[in-house]
């Protein structure tokens, strides 16, 4: 009885649970789901982790390479973030290029490590103008249950904690890099970042940490962004419901405190591998 | 481009200019000017759609970015899902089910607050084209710089040294923020007094739209 | 800030617009609202970019510039027939889906006598059902049976594409595009109100003069009409001209 109505109106069953200020899944309006994070798991790679938001799952594995930096920044080296949503995740992507939600999570990705100063680029330098480091992350997600971005965003902050890169020595007669093979450095993290995406249900109600059901039937999205000592880097709103500036900031507080939450999870977690 | 010493910001916007109705095959087409960032949107609708994308209850709004120089990628891909998403919030897509409008935003030349630029064009085109609104959208860029230096519209140049550059959209019923994009970090209480500056930048925007119809409109 | 009823001046309005201010406050509750004019609960505010006008006494509308026709119930349409489907045609009128034109909804047609309709030829038709729901139907016959000017538009005369604000004009009571051509050229014509306009004169020469004086006058004042009518006129294009050979 409750499938065939759930299906028939969806923005109905939501609003009967809403009336009682819970969600269908037992959360109320602004709790989170429990977040589960795993680092270290991806032996080949040079730093990973694992994150499980409820159920949406994201895989982050970072791999450094070898190449010319670029003529404007010599001194730079750099990372390429890259978000994958493979058909296995969702019924929703079908096998081929990537969809534009994976180009839009992608973008605001880049962007988010642009604006945060999360590392110092400079560390990643071998030697100036001729070789630096570039850490590719891939950000793959293997099961869509909305708020695809905060997880992305967990999965690669607490990667980017796990890298350590060997340590290169260039010889001196031939040019070329050696690898250390005992030797190696984890990054200098200076800032460290959380994100929380927010829905708007029936143009009035804000929902936090969306499930996949909310996001269909959501009529806005907002994904707030801040760093760990509180500032904001991003307030990301792609048209949807107007908000006014009570809701935003409400939103903005939300977002500091989980912040905290991630960054001590972080912490605990690779606390507890060094043991 | 002014600045007020007293309260270091900037409240004054580059000079706009708009062209209406000016391609003549598409449905309706602008072109905005801000300073010298440039935009042309075209808008198509509302028309046919393939039946594996018509959507039962509302009309589907597609966006085409086409940066000047090069092919689409990530990022224009970005901007075509903020832009799109605005566009739908004030269209009233519930009166055209199973048809589809179509935007294309074609980039002129890039000059600062490319992203505010393009909104502006795409809400004018759609305003010539005639298709019934909730209402309408402005949208504005703001920086902010060294020292805590507010500037309003700022141009590539500046942006450069920016410690944060925020873009948002506001709609013309409610005053609200209807999307945001931000680069660069700030802190909270400057993210409230950037906003503030996009608001009024804004609220120039919605005159210039009155503006710029009235003159349209008083051609006999 | 209500206005009194007889200072209502046409004025122009953007999307969204709030129209209580500009309405006199004795007529709420019992306004009819046109085109571009929509109600949501309390609040009544504009859609469309255009000139708020007011017939007496209680009807609004805004008058804006478009291009793209949305059917509309009642509407007679130029249609170009595109299909031969069962017992309907299929009929292009340029909104955002074909519209359906039934066998028997011409004059004298019944299931063994059917019209003679091709496809590709073009028909004038009125809208019996236009709404966003459901595919526009047309007929053209009315309610009596009798086709008053719709059907089958011969195939020598020109069809030509304009916008919904030149069409609109023609059709005004007291349009004198019409009356001066008239003047001078005999002339059949067809408008739709899709911003379709078929017209027919004695020769080629002559129906292209037509369309041409047409598709300019939108914007023109009476003299202007009048000034280019008798350039025409100089430059030949009249009933009394001779036929080429």
């Amino acid at each position: 009885m409750a499938a065939e109505f759930k299906t028939a109106q969806p923005v109905e069953y939501y609003k009967q649970f809403l009336k009682e200020e819970v969600r269908p899944d037992g959360r109320e309006l602004g709790e989170i789901r429990s977040t589960i994070l795993n680092v270290g798991s991806i032996s080949t790679a040079h730093g990973s982790a694992l994150v499980k938001l409820g159920n949406t799952t994201v895989v982050c594995g970072i791999k450094g390479e070898f190449a010319s930096p670029t003529v404007e920044e010599p001194k730079k080296g750099y990372l390429v973030p890259n978000v994958d949503l493979p058909p296995l995740c969702s019924a929703q992507f079908k096998p081929g290029p990537p969809s534009i939600q994976a180009q839009v999570t992608s973008q605001l990705v880049a962007d988010t490590l642009l604006s945060s100063n999360l590392l110092n680029y400079e560390d990643l330098c071998i030697k100036e103008g001729n070789m630096v480091w570039v850490l590719y992350c891939d950000m793959m997600c293997l099961d869509y249950d909305g708020n695809i971005i905060d997880a992305c965003l967990i999965a690669l902050l607490a990667a980017l904690r796990n890298v350590r890169l060997p340590v290169v020595t260039i010889d001196e007669d031939t040019g070329l890099a050696e690898l250390s093979s005992t030797e190696d450095r984890s990054l200098n993290i200076v800032n460290q970042f959380a994100a929380t995406t927010f829905s708007v249900f029936d143009d009035s109600i804000l929902l936090v940490d969306p499930t996949v059901e909310e996001e269909d039937l959501a009529t806005g999205l907002m994904t707030v962004i801040v760093t760990q000592d509180g500032r904001l880097c991003n307030i990301h709103k792609p048209g949807g419901t107007p908000l006014s500036t009570d809701q935003i900031q409400d939103c903005i507080g939300r977002a500091q405190t989980r912040a905290k939450e991630i960054c001590s999870l972080i912490d605990d977690t690779l606390d507890s591998i060094e043991r | 481009m002014t600045s007020n010493p007293e309260n270091n910001s900037s409240v004054e916007i580059r000079p706009i200019g708009s062209l209406q109705s000016c391609i003549s095959k598409p449905d309706g087409s602008a072109v905005f000017t801000q300073g010298d960032t440039s935009v042309m949107a075209a808008v198509y609708g509302p028309g046919d759609v393939k039946p594996n994308k018509a959507l039962m209850d509302k009309a589907t709004v597609t966006v085409t970015y086409k940066p000047k120089i090069g092919i689409s990628g990530v990022r224009e891909k970005a901007l075509e899902r903020m832009i799109r998403n605005t566009c739908e919030t004030v269209l009233l897509t519930t009166l055209f089910p199973r048809s589809s409008v179509d935007i294309i935003v074609q980039e002129i030349q890039d000059a600062g607050a490319l992203l505010a630029c393009s909104i502006n064009a795409a809400c004018l085109a759609m305003i010539n084209a005639g298709i019934p609104m909730k209402c309408t959208v402005a949208a504005s860029c703001c920086m902010m710089g060294k020292d805590e230096e507010l500037i309003m519209d700022p141009t590539k140049e500046q942006t450069k040294d920016a410690e944060c550059v925020l873009t948002s959209a506001i709609d013309s019923s409610a005053h609200s923020l209807i999307a945001s994009s931000m680069q660069g970090s700030c802190s909270v209480e400057q993210y409230h007094k950037l906003m503030s500056v996009c608001q009024k930048a804004c609220d120039k925007v919605f005159e210039f739209y009155r503006e710029a119809m009235e003159r349209t409109l008083s051609k006999p | 800030m209500a206005a009194s009823m007889d200072d209502f001046e046409p004025r122009v309005v953007l999307p969204g617009d709030s129209l209580m201010g500009h309405i006199p406050g004795e007529l709420h509750g019992k306004m009819t609202l046109g085109p571009g004019l929509r109600q949501d609960e309390t609040k009544i505010f504009s859609t469309k970019a255009g000139i708020l006008k007011r017939k007496n006494p209680h009807t609004f509308w805004i008058d804006c510039h478009q291009k793209r026709y949305v059917p509309a119930k009642g509407d007679k349409v130029l249609g170009v027939v595109t299909q031969k489907a069962g017992d309907v045609f299929r009929v292009d009128i340029g909104g955002q889906s074909q519209a359906i034109l039934s066998y028997l909804a011409f004059e004298g047609a019944t299931k063994r006598n059917r019209p003679n309709v091709q496809v590709g030829d073009v028909v004038y038709a009125k809208l019996l059902v236009a709404n966003r729901d459901m595919e526009p139907e047309l007929v053209c016959i009315d309610s009596s049976g009798r086709s008053q000017g719709l059907g089958v538009v011969g195939s020598d005369g020109f069809m030509f594409r304009c916008t919904l604000g030149l069409v609109r004009r023609l059709l005004l009571k007291d349009c004198p595009m019409l009356k001066f051509l008239g003047e001078k050229i005999s002339y059949e014509i067809a408008i739709g109100m899709n911003g379709r306009i078929w017209v027919r004169a004695k020769s080629i020469h002559t129906t292209i003069a037509v369309v041409t004086a047409l598709t300019n006058c939108e914007f023109m004042s009476e003299d202007d009409m009048k000034k280019m009518l008798r350039k025409l006129v100089a430059a030949g294009f009249h009933d009394s001209r001779p036929k080429p050979n």
